[in-house]
């Protein structure tokens, strides 16, 4: 971050909403700056630094939202709070330091945002060794996830993901569970190459437009020149597909979802809160904003593939995620199992689709890490993640009861919580056309699996009797409810999960509407070859051309056909 | 109006959230707080009913717009909906008073009666509910709050199984109403009951029959109609008042009432598989009943049952005498549940009838009352139970007499088993020492009973009732009051409560502590106590298939994935790696070999030894 090459009038022009913004990805990596510094000695002085290193970004990220104003960006190109520096030394490749919010990046830096403090607080609290490196690369992470989202360059999008994977691995590595070595090299390189094709994806996005030197990271202007460039259908097919395939690895697409549950059992809980919760979706918004958008003759000639891997994701990793007796590895398997829902809201290629991936990105990613907070505070009681071993905590813990069955509930897309929204609007969207119909039935099943895995684990872990295993535990340790300290990030997220739930339009109506503005060819373009599906199937003797002799016009059949998938059968 | 709407559904969800964040553990205030948030209710509810002087009332607020799908949160206040709403609110308002009896030693009052008010929130929302996707996430919300309330015992490994398997059968249920609703809205172009209406009337074409019978799944579910009926039996492990409330008189109905507000959708064809599935569930349900030792399983069979009914009502076209059904069985079973909860809170909980036995003479009230109930459900002329039983069967012997048999043979055996329920019960003698310690429970608890045993004896005169409250009845009454063979139908109908009740007499007059059934027909019985073994078969498959199958696909992903695929790729990386590996040996002899042979190789390439 190269703030000296601001000039001092820009600084001084600087709004508020535009000095929380940035600061939301400075003032953790400043504190990560001091941390790593060895400046602070003291552990408390460290951890409270460390909260203010996660609190900044938590306040930064609600502010925003509540400020942001989805009309305003739509008159202004798309983005809220704007920052614009475009000297940096990199100007002549056409990169820029750019950073703002649109409709769907929004509902992200907040979810960011909460997660990030609940995460921090977690960690806070773990009483991890070496807990100022521990704090301190957790800072440097969060600092990449707020920049991640708030960036507008395509280069600083990518260069904050980096900065928020890199620290995953080293703390999986050292401070990770059973396995750390072999998971964190073995993310590491799968992770790595994820992130290498969709570099090579973006890369290739940016070849397209290049002029002499300088090509076009900046987003609003690579769309724009990639607009005018009509670009032909193989070359996008080609690209789609780097895109796709880089992305799907780092969101765990089926078939490369194997990291993702090892990896999260492994991980200490603050990381798997991050990496899960907010990380992850740094592959799907890349699909939702510049992939599907800029490329959609692309993500249609995909289209097919997408459809039977994420269902892949539901079913398959569905039925893997019932047979988990570790409740970690269980919420890591989960978690890869909704992906796939996000994934089929990309496949069907529509706004609704895309929307409701959003949605369920953001609700998703207050869930899941939920999920992971609570395994923890489940292993801090039972001395055990595997669920064969406790049984009837809820009489012990009511209140850890309460969060945990509330957020399987929201997990399994309970209405009432935030998940619901997301998880409809990619079934309604599956509905649209005839020919995505039937994996509407079979990703409906998905529905009836999470209940079933969801709810095992809640009675494993909570109803019946105390296990054998779980009394000779509590004669060693004495099993406590849930302390203020961990109730208050549990139900942080689980008050944002509720909010989306019980009004959805919180977020809606901004996704709505950058939503609306960047899919409106996409949906034109489907409904065009719709449209001739229709006249294809319809009878040689209703074929347009054969109408317009008899009927001087087609206006009638437009109407009816459009409104009406299948033709009756008086036609 | 839209404020007194809003108020009463939120007034029972602002009562939990209050109960959950500050009344955790002060059960006696949150009990306080939950009687007094259903007695506003049931003031609002009334308020509701009669302000808008049977007028349907609408109004709505957009939920959630996304990429032109645009989902209103909304109320549809018509006829159907003002019945229901009478019927919850005041039927819960009832057993919300019993419950603090039947409750008052219970350690985790709060939470019960936290789950009780986001029950009323959930249904009241499903009763009040304008469009199709708001009354499908109300509607998983009743099974939310149905799942908590049957996991109040939760230390006990039944309650633990019977919470997990009613919300799992439920959403299967919701499976299929789920794909109804997303094909409704893509078909029709809107979710709104109003709008659905008038797109039908106007292109009747589009209807189908795999579309209604995707969203009947929805009412196979919530009201648990074959084959996904195993969840309600098992349901009784939750709390007695919860069961009334919940498993009988509201919930369980809420099925019917979703018929009913997509009734336009249906084509003759899947209302005749409705009516079978009906009529075949009423007699079912009728034969596990009457080998139940269980007083509250009994009592959900036959519910069941009765649900079977609607259901048999519904499909021969009658909705408004499902409906009326409906809410004479919300009176006399809402009766006879809290009739039991008041005869297993005096027996210690027990709940075997062989253990009962002479609690006429203990508990009079409990009886007589009691007695009334199995009146009315047994359709003893002039009660609740006989106007609406009565009107189906009817309307079958006219409309379907396959059906009508059926249907008339559940009849007899409802008679048969609730006298027995009756007699083995509250005559003969103390057959446990707790049932000669019993004694009458406290007015909170018989209050509800007197109440509702008069609501059962009058609750068919639909005159008597407002026309605000019974408006949608009357225009199907009436019809099936021009129908022909009333006079037929009474002697038939009379033939079947004694025939029954005689029977009943004669086996159960005096019992011990087994089922005389058991020995006169040991075969009959066996059958009837295997229930056509759905609970095994569906045991069998979760523990022989679906479990195996989840594991297998665990182990091929260990296998193919993370080992074939993952490992496997890294293995060829390594391999090459060793193959590279192998050349530095950290020997300058070695290299200066190497170095020889690569000079002599690029040697003779170049003189052309080699290559070429």
């Amino acid at each position: 971050m190269r703030l000296a090459l601001l000039e001092v009038d820009e600084v001084s022009t600087m709004t508020l909403d535009q000095i929380l913004l940035l600061g939301a990805i400075v003032v953790p990596a400043l504190v990560s700056i001091v941390l790593f510094s060895g400046l602070v000695q003291r552990d408390d002085l460290a951890k409270q630094l460390a909260f203010l290193g996660f609190g900044f970004p938590c306040i930064a990220g609600i502010v925003l939202f509540i400020n942001f104003d989805a009309n305003i960006a739509l008159a202004e190109g798309g983005y809220c709070f704007e920052l614009l520096y475009a000297r940096m030394g990199l100007q002549d490749l056409g990169i820029t330091f750019h950073l703002g919010l649109n409709g769907v990046s929004s509902p992200l830096f907040a979810m960011a945002g909460i997660v990030g403090l609940a995460a921090g607080l977690a960690a806070i609290g773990s009483g991890a060794d070496r807990i100022k490196l521990y704090l301190a690369l957790l800072c440097l992470m969060q600092s990449g996830l707020m920049g991640l989202f708030a960036s507008v360059d395509l280069f600083f999008y990518y260069l904050f993901h980096e900065f928020a994977l890199i620290p995953t691995f080293v703390m999986i590595g050292l401070w990770g569970g059973k396995d750390r070595r072999s998971v964190s090299l073995e993310i590491t390189i799968y992770l790595t190459l994820g992130a290498l094709i969709s570099l090579g994806g973006l890369v290739a996005l940016n070849l397209m437009v290049i002029e002499g030197n300088a090509t076009k990271f900046d987003f609003p202007a690579l769309s724009q020149a990639l607009s005018e460039l009509n670009m032909h259908e193989s070359t996008q097919t080609t690209i789609f597909g780097l895109l796709l395939f880089g992305f799907g690895i780092l969101v765990a697409l089926f078939p490369f979802h194997s990291w993702a549950a090892r990896g999260y059992e492994a991980a200490p809980t603050s990381v798997s809160m991050l990496h899960a919760g907010v990380l992850k979706k740094f592959g799907l918004y890349g699909l939702v904003q510049i992939a599907v958008p800029l490329l959609p003759e692309g993500a249609l000639a995909w289209s097919p593939w997408l459809l039977w891997l994420a269902l892949g994701n539901v079913l398959f990793v569905g039925m893997v995620t019932i047979a988990q007796t570790n409740l970690k590895s269980m919420v890591g398997y989960g978690s890869v199992m909704h992906m796939g829902y996000c994934f089929l809201g990309l496949a069907v290629v529509s706004s609704l689709g895309a929307g409701s991936a959003v949605m369920l990105m953001a609700a998703h990613g207050l869930s899941v890490s939920l999920m992971f907070l609570l395994s923890t505070y489940v292993y801090r009681r039972s001395g055990t993640f595997e669920m064969g071993e406790m049984g009837g905590l809820a009489g012990k813990t009511p209140v850890l009861a309460c969060f945990f069955v509330a957020a399987s509930l929201a997990t399994i897309g309970l209405p009432g919580f935030g998940n619901f929204w997301g998880e409809f609007g990619i079934f309604l969207s599956l509905g649209e056309h005839e020919e995505h119909r039937f994996f509407l039935g079979l990703a409906a099943l998905g529905i009836i699996i999470s209940a079933i895995f969801g709810l095992r684990a809640v009675a494993r872990i909570f109803f019946g009797g105390s296990t054998e295993q779980l009394s000779v535990h509590e004669k060693k340790h004495a099993i406590s409810d849930l302390n203020l300290g961990e109730i208050i990030p549990a139900g942080l997220i689980l008050a944002a999960l509720l909010f989306i739930g019980l009004w959805p339009r919180g977020i809606s109506d901004r996704i709505d509407v950058e939503i609306g503005q960047r899919y409106f060819h996409v949906d034109e373009m489907i409904d065009e070859i719709q449209y001739e599906k229709d006249f294809q199937s319809l009878p040689p003797c209703c074929q347009p051309n054969a109408l317009n002799k008899e009927l001087n016009g087609t206006d009638s059949l437009i109407n009816s056909s459009g409104q009406n998938l299948n033709p009756p059968a008086d036609h | 109006m839209e404020t007194v709407a809003l108020s009463v559904l939120l007034l029972p969800f602002l009562s939990a959230l209050v109960t959950l964040l500050f009344l955790r553990k002060q059960g006696n205030i949150a009990s306080l707080l939950s009687v007094a948030t259903a007695g506003g209710i049931l003031a609002l509810s009334l308020f509701l009913i009669f302000a808008g002087q049977g007028e349907t009332f609408s109004w709505s607020v957009t939920w959630i717009q996304l990429a032109g799908w645009e989902l209103e949160f909304g109320f549809l206040i018509d006829a159907p909906a003002r019945l229901l709403l009478f019927v919850v609110s005041f039927v819960g308002f009832l057993i919300h008073i019993f419950s603090l009896g039947y409750m008052a030693d219970d350690e985790a009052k709060a939470r019960y009666f936290g789950g009780l008010s986001i029950f009323m929130f959930s249904m009241l929302g499903i009763t009040l509910a304008d469009n199709l996707i708001m009354i499908f996430v109300f509607w998983e919300l009743v099974g939310f709050s149905s799942y908590l309330l049957i996991a109040h015992y939760f230390s006990t490994e039944e309650a633990a199984k019977a919470s997990r398997k009613a919300f799992i059968v439920n959403r299967i249920g919701d499976f299929g109403f789920l794909i109804g609703i997303v094909l409704t809205y893509w078909i029709f172009g809107t979710v709104s009951l109003a709008e659905l209406g008038a797109e039908v009337n106007f292109r009747p074409h589009l209807v189908t029959t795999f579309l209604c019978l995707a969203l009947a799944c929805g009412f196979i579910g919530k009201s648990a109609q074959f084959p996904l009926h195993v969840w309600l039996p098992d349901a009784m492990a939750g709390p007695t008042p919860v069961s009334a409330l919940i498993h009988a008189a509201t919930m369980v109905a809420a099925g019917i009432y979703l018929l009913l507000r997509i009734e336009f959708l249906f084509t003759p064809e899947a209302l005749a598989l409705l009516a079978l599935l009906g009529a075949a569930m009423g007699l079912y349900a009728g034969f596990c009943a009457l080998v139940q030792r269980d007083i509250k399983k009994i009592l959900a069979y036959s519910t069941l049952s009765q649900l079977g009914y609607m259901a048999a009502a519904f499909g021969l076209g009658m909705p408004g005498i499902a409906l009326f059904h409906l809410m004479t069985h919300a009176f006399f079973k809402a009766l006879m549940f809290l009739g039991s909860g008041s005869v297993i809170h005096a027996c210690h909980h027990e709940q075997d009838i062989f253990k009962y036995g002479g609690l006429r003479k203990r508990m009079p009230i409990t009886a007589y009352t009691f007695l009334i109930g199995v009146l009315a459900i047994s359709g003893v002329c002039f009660l609740s139970g006989y106007f609406s039983k009565d009107a189906i069967l009817l309307g079958a012997y006219n409309l379907n007499l396959p059906v009508f048999i059926v249907l008339y043979a559940g009849a007899i055996l409802t008679a048969l088993y609730m006298f027995r329920l009756y007699f083995i019960t509250f005559e003969g003698e103390p057959r446990s020492k707790y049932a000669k310690q019993a004694k009458e429970n406290s007015p909170l608890m018989t209050g509800p009973l007197i109440v509702l045993a008069a609501l059962s004896v009058i609750g068919g005169y639909h005159a008597l009732f407002p026309v605000e409250i019974v408006g949608a009845l009357i225009e199907d009454i009436r019809r099936v009051a021009q129908m022909d063979n009333h006079l037929w139908m009474i002697i038939l109908g009379t033939l079947a409560w004694v025939g029954g009740a005689l029977a009943a007499i004669k086996l159960y007059g005096t019992v011990e502590q087994d089922d005389p059934l058991a020995s006169k027909a040991p075969a009959f019985f066996a059958l009837c106590r295997s229930k056509l073994f759905f609970d095994e078969i569906y045991g069998l498959y979760v523990k022989r298939i679906q479990d195996p199958f989840a594991r297998f696909l665990e182990v091929m992903e260990l296998l193919f994935i993370s080992g074939l695929m993952v490992r496997g790729s890294a293995g060829v990386a390594g391999l090459f790696a060793l193959v590279a590996k192998a050349f530095y040996v950290g020997k300058i002899h070695a290299y200066a070999l190497w170095f020889i042979l690569g000079t002599l190789g690029f040697l003779a390439y170049a003189v052309g030894f080699i290559g070429g």
